[in-house]
């Protein structure tokens, strides 16, 4: 038990430690730096705003003038001591730009995991008991059609539709600007009013995948012996369905959850950008294409650390609720 | 009063085009307090009954006949309206199974919650009851709160006992209950299962092919075969004399029933995918006829003890039948010898009768007379039907053959192994000379020699005793015996040579199907191979029966000595007395 753990760390640090080297050295190797921005409109064109010495003095400033690998190393030893350094862009610390931006994201990324997976389990469970009936062919047929659209397609019609035409919906932002809140409630319904657009594109993406497994392990599920023990007891269809089918259909369903949060935080970035919803997605882009270095290895490491979180989570979670992987 | 009906229930598996006659044609009738046996090897069909009784097969089978119970026909009704009778009247306990039971809930819960659904108890009255539903099959209490995966394979076995039991339901279906339980376990479920029918009066239903097991609680036993009933009636008359052939080889071939003999298993395959007109055992029938290939056999009543049988041929026939045989020798002194005394005995198809006594017996006067040897003095012997020609059966096919004692008086020295061997033919006119060659050779691979141009050139003279005596047996097989009479075949041979002799003998009658007549002084041997043995004494069959309860329990009072005097190997060391 005591070695199983030690190795288990030991693999953690050696995975920490190759994301972090992936982090620094990736964003250094693209062409450009923090003090020659790059139009967005013309590729490739360099805008030089700042004199040559000006330049050289920020890239001693930034310590960028040392080898990357001395470089990497201070990086490593500021980072043990909680220091993420400093964005070039926003002037401030790197994990005071993540604290305002993270919020958002985990919030619709919870919720969009939320909406999709009631909604899949839903789905999945009417399609896996009408199976061989034209009504699941039906749904099934429907929702891998729906797959192959892009989120970020998804999210620009909706946007066109309820925003821009309907109206109905803003076009930007987490909450209004400078609003007065009466209360707390309406705080949360402003966020939510926020919020909503972007939750369903992000849930549209994955409601298909929690379908499908949903309905595909409740059929596989439904035809093993301890179904037919339980629909021999005469229990009734209803605790038959929820109580001994469901209960061992959602296993794998968990766990399917648990990894997509962690994925979607990443995935959420083109669809914040659709959105221009403040985000951490958002935050990386603009880190990117003003090449902020600092900036994006902080969020990067935040993405990479969260999805080793979600795993490891998802681990202890399974562990709880399924009684034959001991603890 | 009846409890349950079946009545004419078929069950047909389909599946992608082709269907499978699960249960095909079953009629049976359960009265109240009743311990009914189903046997038969898997997929005889034994469990989609019990399934469907529970009205919980899967939707790709299609169903007909009636399941009636209590007078209600259960069979039509819907899912919904059959939770009703499921578990407050008919209860199953599943084949045990590492799936049967649901892995991520706790057994306790699986066990209260028909209670709570079907008796509307508390959650603390179903826990309460559990608790004491757990003590009464021998588990602990404290099992309630583990899961499946935690109980062995005896105890998963008792907690779903219990869960049958938890709403004490009227009628209780045991689907192979033993088959993951060790000697010990299987004994404590049988005593519990009896006493448990004692205080509750439980109608049950006992599905297995543990025929020991279910002959040791059953009452009334029905064997299945391939989708059908072959043999129904009282446990003791079928166990003790099965009437069906198929019964009879699955009796034969139970190790609890017959102790002594050797396991030989029902020659051919039971399942063979297609289907099988008429009979469905007529593959492995020995005694089938036109008839049982054209159409199959309804169960019909015979007797008046509620036995049925589904047979053409009625069951088991005769193939020999011996009455009153009397033969006397004139000695030279004047003086004259009973050698056989009014002996009437009759040899079933397909079965080994052994018929044992000491030296002088008259086994083997006995034995020439049935082969047609000898003429009796008086008295009849019948042969499939027919009484005895006087030229005997043995010239041709499907005939009584006759094996001696003495391999080197049947078998001339002078003669070829391929002469000693198609001497048969040569004399009877059988055959080309191409068509009697290719029979030897196929002879002498049935007997395990070698059929080789140097062997069947030697001369019988230069073979070893046991060698011979397989020749002398690859001589009688040539003419395709239905009946062998062995007549102390293995005597002259030393212990090793017999053994392999006499293991060859019976694979021998086993794939062939044919009956035959072993005769013997040597018990123990006897009991290796013997379905039914008869004694004799002076003369005089003083005792016929089952081989086992002949040895177990010798009711003659010559046969006791004959059994007491086998002397045994003793391993232990004598402790003074
Ligand atoms: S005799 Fe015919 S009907 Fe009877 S068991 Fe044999 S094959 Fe079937």
């Amino acid at each position: 038990m005591k070695k199983d753990r030690n190795s288990f760390i030991f693999r953690f640090l050696l995975t920490l430690l190759v994301i972090l080297a992936i982090n620094f050295f990736l964003p250094r190797m693209m062409p450009g730096d923090p003090f020659s921005t790059t139009s967005a409109d013309v590729a490739g064109d360099e805008i030089i705003v700042m004199t040559e010495e000006q330049r050289e003095y920020y890239i001693g400033y930034y310590g960028m003038d040392k080898p990357q690998y001395e470089q990497f190393f201070i990086y490593l030893k500021n980072l043990a001591a909680g220091d993420l350094g400093k964005s070039i862009s926003y002037k401030m610390p790197v994990w005071s730009v993540i604290k305002i931006h993270l919020p958002w994201t985990i919030l619709i990324v919870l919720c969009a995991t939320a909406l999709s997976t009631f909604i899949g389990v839903i789905f999945g469970t009417i399609s896996a008991k009408n199976r061989k009936k034209s009504s699941d062919r039906f749904m099934m047929a429907g929702m891998i059609a729906f797959a192959e659209i892009p989120s970020f397609l998804l999210g620009l019609i909706l946007l066109l539709i309820f925003c821009v035409y309907l109206r109905m919906f803003p076009l930007a932002g987490a909450v209004t600007p400078f609003a007065v809140y009466g209360g707390v409630l309406d705080q949360a319904w402003d966020i939510m009013y926020h919020a909503f657009l972007p939750v369903v594109t992000l849930s549209f993406a994955q409601l298909t995948g929690v379908y499908l497994l949903t309905r595909n392990t409740l059929i596989t599920v439904t035809s093993k012996d301890y179904i037919r023990t339980a629909r021999g007891k005469g229990l009734g269809e209803k605790i038959v369905w929820n109580r001994h089918a469901l209960r061992n259909a959602l296993l794998p369903v968990v766990t399917r959850t648990g990894f997509m949060i962690g994925m979607m935080m990443g995935g959420a970035v083109l669809v914040e950008s659709v959105f221009s919803y403040p985000g951490i997605g958002m935050t990386l882009r603009a880190a990117v294409v003003g090449r902020d270095y600092p900036l994006i290895q902080g969020i990067l490491l935040v993405l990479a650390v969260s999805i080793l979180v979600c795993n490891l989570t998802v681990d202890k979670v399974y562990q709880m609720l399924d009684p034959r992987v001991s603890v | 009063m009846t409890i349950l009906s079946i009545e004419d229930l078929k069950c047909h598996y389909v599946t992608d085009g082709s269907v499978v006659k699960a249960v095909d044609g079953i009629s049976f009738d359960i009265y109240e307090g009743e311990i009914f046996g189903i046997v038969g090897e898997s997929g005889s069909g034994k469990t989609t009954i019990a399934l469907e009784i529970m009205g919980l097969l899967p939707e790709n089978v299609n169903i007909y006949g009636e399941v009636v119970y209590n007078g209600k026909t259960i069979s039509n009704l819907s899912g919904e309206e059959r939770d009703k009778f499921r578990w407050k009247d008919i209860a199953i306990v599943f084949q045990n199974g590492l799936e049967v039971l649901n892995p991520v809930i706790n057994v306790g819960r699986q066990v209260t919650e028909p209670m709570i659904k079907h008796l509307g108890l508390s959650h603390e009255e179903a826990e309460k009851r559990c608790m004491e539903l757990f003590e009464m099959t021998g588990l602990d209490s404290s099992w309630m709160s583990s899961y499946p995966h935690q109980l062995s394979g005896g105890m998963r076995q008792r907690a779903l006992l219990a869960m049958a039991l938890s709403c004490s339901p009227k009628l209780l279906i045991l689907d192979e209950v033993t088959s993951a339980l060790d000697a010990f376990s299987r004994k404590e479920i049988r005593d519990l299962l009896l006493n448990l029918q004692k205080e509750c009066c439980y109608t049950m239903i006992v599905i297995s092919h543990d025929i020991t097991f279910v002959s040791s609680v059953a009452s009334k036993i029905a064997v299945m075969y391939m989708g059908k009933i072959v043999e129904t009636g009282p446990v003791r008359d079928v166990i003790t004399s099965p009437r069906h052939p198929y019964s009879r080889g699955l009796i034969h071939s139970t190790p609890d029933i017959f102790i002594y003999k050797d396991m030989w298993g029902i020659p051919g395959d039971g399942f063979m995918g297609g289907e099988i007109p008429g009979c469905p055992f007529s593959p492995r029938c020995t005694q089938k006829t036109d008839a049982c290939t054209k159409s199959a056999p309804l169960l019909c009543a015979c007797g008046n003890n509620g036995r049925k049988i589904a047979c053409h041929r009625g069951g088991i026939v005769s193939l020999l039948e011996a009455g009153d045989l009397k033969f006397c020798y004139q000695l030279p002194d004047k003086k004259s010898l009973q050698a056989v005394d009014g002996v009437s005995l009759d040899v079933k198809e397909g079965e080994v009768l052994a018929v044992v006594g000491q030296t002088g017996s008259g086994k083997s006067t006995l034995a020439h007379i049935l082969a047609g040897v000898m003429k009796p003095q008086s008295g009849e012997v019948y042969f499939m039907g027919e009484p005895l020609c006087p030229e005997g059966y043995g010239s041709r096919f499907n005939g009584i053959q006759i094996v001696f004692q003495d391999p080197f008086s049947s078998t001339s020295s002078r003669f070829t192994v391929l002469d000693a061997i198609k001497e048969p033919l040569d004399i009877n006119k059988i055959g080309t000379k191409d068509e009697r060659l290719n029979m030897v050779k196929d002879v002498l691979g049935l007997v395990r020699l070698s059929s080789e141009e140097s062997f069947l050139k030697k001369y019988c003279g230069e073979l070893s005793g046991g060698q011979r005596q397989r020749v002398a047996l690859a001589r009688a097989m040539i003419m395709r015996p239905k009946l062998l009479i062995a007549d102390e075949i293995t005597s002259a041979l030393d212990v090793s040579t017999s053994a392999n002799v006499l293991r060859l003998l019976k694979g021998l009658q086993n794939r062939r199907g044919f009956a035959m007549i072993y005769i013997s002084h040597d018990l123990t041997l006897t009991l290796k191979i013997a379905d039914r043995i008869a004694v004799m004494n002076s003369g005089k069959v003083v005792e016929t029966g089952n081989a086992h309860d002949v040895m177990l329990s010798p009711s003659d009072e010559y046969t006791q000595r004959l059994v007491g005097s086998r002397i045994g190997l003793c391993c232990h060391t004598h402790e003074a007395a």
